[in-house]
């Protein structure tokens, strides 16, 4: 890790000293259990996400493919409105009607040569529609003991939740930093021109991306419907911004070509650290909301001021 | 009669050519099937002639489907359909869906609104004053709209949030027996609701002095900001917490999980709104209270007032002015009492003409 990438990670590391100096709830082992905890289903989420920023395109379907397989997932296995009990199988369906929905919005990118900011915005819409289509006036609440179990049962003091998003970091490093399709990830965010003029055909390599990101929101609407028990056509609302702004918090460019998971991955927790730490000090709720915008605008700057070049256009 | 707006001229343009040409060539517009009335005289309407509107912010919400289903049920006993709008909590388009509305016949339209917030709801009452369309809203209007400036505005119904968050507020000192440290667990904070409901919490604590609030949180009326909040919440003060107040019930519903994920068992949660699953997680005995607004009434008493008018069984100037914006009853849910909420009916008795006004509290102050 260069000294360019250093700034997140100094951030967090500050930030976190800061609340435990000032919060003794704060720097108990319990607490830092939870905000992991709080932090996996963001973390699933931003690992999606990662990807299609790195490519330079933008994805604000999160909400609708979250709430999709939410619903879907809540639907497939024990639970009250039917008698199915598909257990994996039902979660391995959810993740694959989010993959489906992540593809759609790759292939009206490429194919329809509309811009990623409004094909996933639609296919947001369309993921909620079938959300609300299946949600159908009765609320969804699981019954499998599975699912359940994943956010209740803990393991090195962890909740499975937390595992598999260590899981999903983990996957995600290694597909960005071993497979074609992370490099090439990369590549198109830095010069798509030059890849294309190159002789790669990048067109299936974006819709790999969003059908990839698609697949791990689908996960993370699975883990917020094991947290809550029951399927929400909002589960996934507000996932969109604040995955995107762990990203970029984490340096992440939203122009693309730099970043990636592990940057992320420190976004995440520095998001997490600070609305959980704004509780622990007790700061009033009514500034808890302007107090965090001003501290992420704050380390977004501070983590990039080594990376500013001279001449640097920012819009 | 003086246009103030291009817009306005323009709608009610429209509005008088679509009355025209329905009249001469629409047979049927909803359910009806005698021709329609035309814009002559406009002071009563054949039963059959009238159209019954409902129109919530979206069916995915339990409490807004009962709503609609409460409307239905009123059009089912005068023998028409409600036609259910719904606009995604969506401002554009609940005006949109409305305009439309008003662009067909509307001398004997009813219309029974949730607008979105409270800035939505006067271009809706000017709406319906041009048109002539008969209007009751419900929960947002803007404190400084008098219904009384308005003849098609018929009434404004919503509930005192001070009244049920100190409802809520002594079931769960009371729950905790009387003393012990609770948190809450506030609204959207720019909304009255969430501001009305917290004023009252604090008129409850006042009243009980040895219950102490911990601390005071913002979860935004969802589910999953409520869990991850109470999560913290319950590492930052542990077992001093007894009781947990939350200003709706899906907040307390992710207070719930938040307990159980910690194997609390001992925390006594409230909430408002009653949707189903806090009704039955009254019932398992999980939660301690919530308090309901009746939401299939809501749905059909809206309707039961326009309809009463505008078949002439009640005259607008017979309204008193306490009944034009009133607080509707609510009813505090416990364990003793959930059976009769669970499966919500609404009563036929409480939309006669004379009896559609039968549940209020006062007038809104």
């Amino acid at each position: 890790m260069s000294l360019r990438d250093a700034g997140p990670p100094i951030a967090l590391v500050v930030i976190f000293a800061v609340f435990a100096a000032l919060s003794p709830g704060f720097r108990t082992i319990a607490n830092v259990q939870n905000i992991f905890d709080a932090a996996a289903v963001l973390a699933v989420v931003t690992c999606g996400i990662t990807f299609v920023l790195m490519m330079g395109s933008i994805d604000l379907s999160t909400p609708g493919i979250m709430g999709a397989s939410a619903i879907t997932v809540a639907l497939l296995v024990a639970n009250n409105r039917n008698d199915n009990d598909l257990g994996l199988v039902g979660i391995g369906i959810a993740v694959l009607l989010a993959a489906a929905l992540g593809c759609l919005s790759g292939l009206a990118l490429v194919v329809l040569k509309v811009p990623s900011f409004m094909t996933t915005l639609g296919v947001s819409a369309v993921g909620l529609g079938v959300a609300t289509l299946m949600f159908g006036g009765v609320q969804p609440n699981v019954t499998d003991a599975m699912l359940e179990s994943w956010a209740v049962d803990r393991f090195l003091g962890l909740a499975y939740l937390t595992w598999i998003a260590f899981a999903c970091v983990l996957v995600g490093w290694l597909v960005q930093r071993y497979s074609r399709l992370g490099r090439y990830a990369y590549a198109i965010g830095g010069a798509e021109e030059v890849l294309a003029l190159s002789g790669v055909k990048v067109k299936p390599y974006k819709v790999a991306v969003f059908t990839m990101a698609g697949a791990f929101y689908g996960l993370g609407g699975v883990m917020v419907t094991s947290q809550l028990s029951a399927g929400l056509v909002q589960a996934g609302r507000g996932y969109d911004f604040a995955a995107i702004t762990a990203a970029v918090v984490g340096g992440t460019l939203l122009i693309g070509g730099r970043g990636g998971i592990l940057h992320s991955a420190v976004g995440v927790l520095l998001v997490t650290v600070l609305s959980n730490g704004l509780v622990q000090v007790g700061v009033s709720p009514y500034w808890q909301g302007g107090v965090q915008g001003l501290i992420v605008v704050v380390a977004v700057a501070a983590a990039v001021i080594p990376q500013r070049r001279r001449n640097q256009v920012t819009k | 009669m003086k246009f103030t707006s291009r817009p306005a001229a323009a709608l009610i343009g429209v509005a008088i050519a679509a009355t025209t040409l329905s009249a001469c060539t629409e047979e049927a517009v909803g359910s009806d099937d005698t021709a329609a009335a035309g814009g002559g005289d406009a002071s009563t309407c054949e039963p059959a002639d009238v159209t019954l509107v409902g129109q919530v912010r979206n069916e995915s919400n339990p409490y807004e489907a009962s709503w609609l289903d409460g409307g239905d049920a009123f059009a089912e006993q005068v023998g028409l359909t409600q036609e259910r709008l719904t606009y995604d909590g969506d401002s554009t388009r609940q005006q949109e869906q409305i305009s439309q509305l008003f662009a067909g016949d509307t001398s004997c339209l009813v219309m029974n609104i949730l607008p979105n917030g409270d800035s939505d709801t006067p271009p809706i009452v000017e709406g319906a004053q041009d048109a002539g369309a008969y209007l009751v809203t419900q929960w947002n209007k803007p404190a400084d709209l008098a219904v009384t400036d308005y003849d098609s505005w018929l009434s404004h119904i919503t509930y005192n949030g001070v009244e049920s968050g100190k409802q809520i507020g002594d079931a769960l000192a009371e729950a905790i027996g009387g003393s012990g440290g609770i948190v809450a667990l506030q609204g959207i904070l720019d909304t009255g609701a969430a501001k009305d409901r917290f004023a009252g919490l604090e008129e409850s604590l006042s009243a009980n002095s040895d219950v102490e609030l911990l601390d005071d949180q913002t979860a935004n009326f969802s589910r999953a900001e409520a869990l991850e909040v109470t999560k913290t919440l319950l590492t930052k003060h542990g077992d001093d917490i007894k009781g947990i107040w939350a200003a709706n019930d899906d907040m307390a519903l992710g207070a719930l999980e938040a307990l159980k994920q910690a194997g609390r068992t001992d925390v006594a949660v409230v909430g408002i709104d009653a949707v189903p699953d806090a009704l039955t997680a009254i019932e398992d005995g999980e939660m301690t209270a919530t308090v309901s607004s009746d939401g299939p009434w809501q749905g059909g008493i809206g309707l039961a007032i326009g309809y009463c008018v505008a078949t002439g069984e009640l005259a607008v100037e017979d309204i008193a002015d306490e009944d034009r914006a009133w607080y509707a009853e609510q009813f505090l849910i416990e364990k003793d009492n959930v059976g009769d909420f669970v499966s919500p009916e609404t009563d036929e008795s409480d939309f006669a003409c004379d009896n559609v006004f039968s549940r209020s509290q006062g007038p809104i102050s």
